[in-house]
């Protein structure tokens, strides 16, 4: 294995993705869900063999009643999701009650239906805007912290890198992996209209945690064989640690996936794009570990070899 | 073996198994489902709203009218409020907790499967805000419009008219002075308390019981018998007066004896300003309350009694009061406003009011509940049905279960072994977790159960990082036994980092106030710390005993193969 040999091709591969998803942000940016901007979703259930209403049929019904702009999503278990701005509960009351009175029938022949409510989220504006702000402090607190540890973990290694240097390639790092995670969730807001919840900030700092987690398995094997070894043959040292910790990057990150993989497919649909998130930024966690974070720190110690 | 000491000696080899099947024992007995009842009570999994369905409420206090040093206080009076309003709901093992942010207080209550949240919605929001008031009234002084200033002096000539054409008749005919009076005499003193018309007649009086005008002409101008000859104008209006009588009292003083007859003059539209004032008595000083029946009329009351604090406070109005009137006001509406005859004592009171039976119970009811220190509003609302709920729960259960299967097989298959062993540390590393949800008791919610199944793949992580490093010394040519010393040795600072770098995120999740989050949180921290735990003694300590007997020494145990090196065991 020449992982530190080719480090440019990993470096424009890895480039390319995360200018792609730069790009995504940029041009579609993320879809927020009610969490953060405030609102209402009603999910419904119809009972079993009867022709479920379109949605536009439904929007209408509701705007009748004075519901203003509800977005209908049919969902494939007989049911509906309703956005709407946030409902006082009096209007909630009011559109249950609408879609179970104007449901089923023609004309006269209109018949109340037991629709059932499966769930009810409504969330005043205020709060969305807290979680908003809350959301990117504890992203910024993550980082700082990490930053802070991965420093004081490698405080005895400093040569031939200087130990904050880990720390800087630890967050290059993670950035390009929870950069990568929103990305992919930018396009999926475009194309499949998945919206970005709280579950998916908890998602993105798992990552973060994660990601580093990773890289810190590979700089610590780096820094066991710089003591043993000394600083001589820094490239040498970091493509050994590499090798040597390949396995068990490839091999913990299978098995993490693996139970992501069990909850994104058997978990249901309230936590499957919460596990996707997670499934996205552990997996480019494992690759940056090994192709990104270890011959970036080989790079630099190049570039100022050079200089000197 | 340089590295004799690190070693650990067999003696505490058996000591550490021992220990660890004790643990193994007792986490078994605490996870499986029908858990002992060690502590009183049956220990259970405790199971968050997304999945036996229920209701999050989130309300914003409102506590503008609190002085600051107060709204801690408040806000939590209000939290005590509502949780004896939710605990009436019957619903099992409620939550209602205080959160601040920012300046915000936030009251977030947890309804576990309650069926119908609307009910519980409008329980919790009924506000009986019992408020005793008094009163000042300030007349309001307003100029006269030129409106009004024509209307008056239409009023007042029109009045006049009357009234001469009234003198006339009584000039003319003074006997049909009764008559007159009782017609057009505009005294409301003119009707007695039974409804029946006095005649104009005012009874005796001594000089000081009118005013001014009125008493120069009835004790000066006029004499016994005698009926004013021109109509006396006062502040109320103009009157006919006669003097009837007159006497002396036992101190020689003069006592007449008159009637009148009144024409009002125009009054501006009386605005008064009624101003009711706080007092400091609430429903915070109420100790309870009861419907009871006024003897006299039937009528359904509400008796208040008042704690100590409200005893007082109320003997003070009271006393401040008296011939004035105290309101007592719900949510806001004035419901019955007595007039105080005297001073109470004893913390005794009683609102009537036109209730009925029904309305008073209720009203008492909500009272004894007890009333909102301040006024709260529904800001956020998330519930979930109970289908939903179990479905979650089924299928999270069965997607966790796959998971573990799944590591397993990778496990097993892949390091042979020492991944059986691995497997074996997370049978116990599973049950030690749930134990300790059981016995903390954690809450269980959706991102709780990912929480933990992504932990169970950082167990794993451990046991790997430790096996690579014990398959690296054993092609090194170590001993077995070394090997593994080396491996766990060589593992721990990379384990230590890593998960640390986890629980630093896990941490900052958990300031977050929302359940969904902590759920996640919680469960990824215990999970961590006990994935820790038990790769250092449970996978250890299994390691280093069976690593001691011969038939385990073989290398096709450890997942290498002969030919690849020479292994001296």
């Amino acid at each position: 294995m020449k992982v530190i040999h080719y480090r440019s091709m990993w470096y424009i591969i890895s480039g390319t993705i995360v200018g792609a998803s730069i790009i995504a942000l940029l041009v579609f940016g993320l879809r927020l869900g009610i969490d953060f901007t405030g609102g209402s979703l009603l999910e419904v259930r119809y009972p079993q063999g009867i022709a479920i209403p379109q949605a536009a049929d439904i929007k209408a019904t509701l705007e009748k009643e004075g519901i203003p702009s509800p977005v209908v999503q049919l969902t494939d278990q007989n049911g509906a999701l309703i956005r709407t701005k946030d409902l006082t509960e009096e209007e909630h009351q009011k559109t249950v009650d609408a879609l179970k009175t104007a449901i089923s029938g023609q004309g006269e022949e209109k018949i109340a239906v037991e629709v059932e409510e499966l769930r009810f989220e409504s969330i005043g504006p205020v709060i969305g805007k807290e979680l908003r702000q809350k959301a990117g402090y504890a992203m910024a607190l993550v980082l700082v912290l990490i930053i802070l540890y991965i420093a004081w973990s490698f405080r005895k290694v400093s040569k031939p890198v200087a130990s904050w240097k880990y720390g800087v390639i630890a967050v290059v790092a993670l950035i390009h992996d929870v950069g990568i995670t929103f990305g992919v969730f930018a396009v999926l807001g475009k194309v499949m209209g998945i919206e970005v919840d709280l579950a998916f900030i908890a998602a993105a700092l798992t990552v973060l945690g994660y990601s580093v987690n990773d890289t810190i398995v590979v700089f610590d094997r780096i820094r066991e064989n710089l003591a043993r070894q000394g600083s001589g043959h820094f490239e040498e040292t970091v493509e050994e640690s590499i090798v040597q910790t390949f396995v068990r990057s490839i091999n913990t990150s299978f098995t993490t996936l693996l139970t992501l993989l069990a909850l994104f497919f058997f978990g249901g649909e309230s936590i499957k794009w919460f596990m996707l998130a997670l499934l996205v930024g552990i997996g480019v966690g494992t690759y940056s570990s090994i192709f990104i974070a270890s011959p970036l720190l080989v790079s630099w110690e190049r570039f100022i070899h050079k200089r000197a | 073996m340089a590295d004799a000491k690190k070693m650990l000696s067999k003696r505490r080899i058996k000591l550490t198994f021992v220990g660890v099947f004790v643990l193994t024992v007792l986490a078994v007995l605490t996870a499986i489902p029908k858990g002992p009842n060690w502590f009183g009570k049956e220990t259970k999994i405790h199971l968050g709203l997304d999945l036996q369905g229920g209701a999050h409420l989130v309300y914003q206090a409102d506590i503008s009218n609190i002085p600051s040093g107060d709204r801690e206080s408040a806000v939590e009076g209000t939290r005590d409020v509502i949780e004896r309003r939710v605990n009436a709901l019957g619903v099992s093992e409620p939550l209602v907790q205080t959160n601040k942010s920012d300046k915000n207080y936030r009251l977030i209550v947890e309804l576990p499967g309650v069926t119908d949240v609307n009910e519980a919605i409008k329980q919790i929001g009924q506000t009986p805000v019992l408020e005793f008031k008094t009163y000042t009234t300030t007349p309001a002084e307003t100029a006269l419009t030129s409106d009004q200033e024509k209307q008056r002096d239409e009023f007042n000539t029109a009045q006049q008219d009357r009234a001469k054409v009234a003198l006339d008749k009584v000039k003319k005919d003074p006997t049909s002075f009764e008559d007159q009076a009782n017609q057009l005499s505009e005294d409301p003193g003119n009707t007695d308390s039974e409804g029946k018309k006095r005649g104009g007649d005012l009874g005796w009086a001594k000089k000081g019981a009118y005013v001014p005008e009125f008493e120069k002409a009835l004790f000066e101008t006029l004499k016994d018998g005698e009926v004013a000859q021109y109509l006396i104008q006062t502040q109320f209006g103009w009157h006919i007066i006669q003097r009837i009588e007159s006497r002396k009292d036992d101190t020689g003083e003069e006592e007449v004896h008159g009637r009148h007859i009144l024409f009002k003059q125009w009054e501006q539209p009386q605005q008064q300003n009624v101003e009711w004032n706080n007092t400091e008595l609430s429903g915070k000083q109420l100790k309870r309350s009861a419907v009871q029946f006024d003897p006299n009329t039937g009528q359904p009351t509400i008796a208040l009694t008042f704690n100590d604090d409200g005893a007082k406070l109320f003997e003070k109005i009271t006393e401040e009061n008296v011939g004035k009137q105290v309101a007592i006001f719900l949510d806001g509406l004035i419901i019955s406003a007595p007039t105080v005859q005297q001073k109470i004592t004893g913390g005794q009171a009683v609102i009537t009011g036109t209730f009925t039976v029904a309305e008073a119970k209720e009203v008492s009811q909500s009272l004894n509940a007890g009333a909102l220190p301040v006024p709260i509003q529904l800001v956020s609302q998330q519930s979930v049905g109970p289908t939903l709920g179990k479905a979650s729960l089924e299928k999270s259960f069965v997607a966790a279960l796959i998971g573990f299967l799944l590591v397993l097989v990778f496990m097993v298959g892949f390091y042979r072994f020492p991944g059986f062993l691995s497997v074996i540390t997370l049978g116990v590393y599973g049950m030690v977790v749930i134990s300790i949800f059981k016995l903390m008791p954690v809450t269980l919610t959706l991102s709780g159960i990912a929480g933990f199944v992504l932990s169970i793949g950082m167990a794993v992580d451990a046991n790997v990082l430790i096996f690579e490093r014990i398959k690296e010394e054993l092609y090194r040519g170590q001993t077995l036994r070394a090997s593994v010393d080396e491996g766990f040795r060589r593992a721990w600072s990379a384990i230590r980092d890593g998960n640390i770098s986890t629980l630093i995120t896990a941490f900052v999740l958990m300031t977050f106030g929302t359940s969904m989050i902590k759920g996640f949180a919680i469960t990824l921290t215990i999970g961590v710390l006990v994935s820790m735990f038990s790769a250092i003694t449970v996978s250890r300590v299994l390691l280093l005993l069976l690593s001691s007997l011969k038939i385990f020494q073989a290398p096709r145990w450890w997942g290498i193969s002969k030919k690849q090196t020479d292994i001296s065991i």
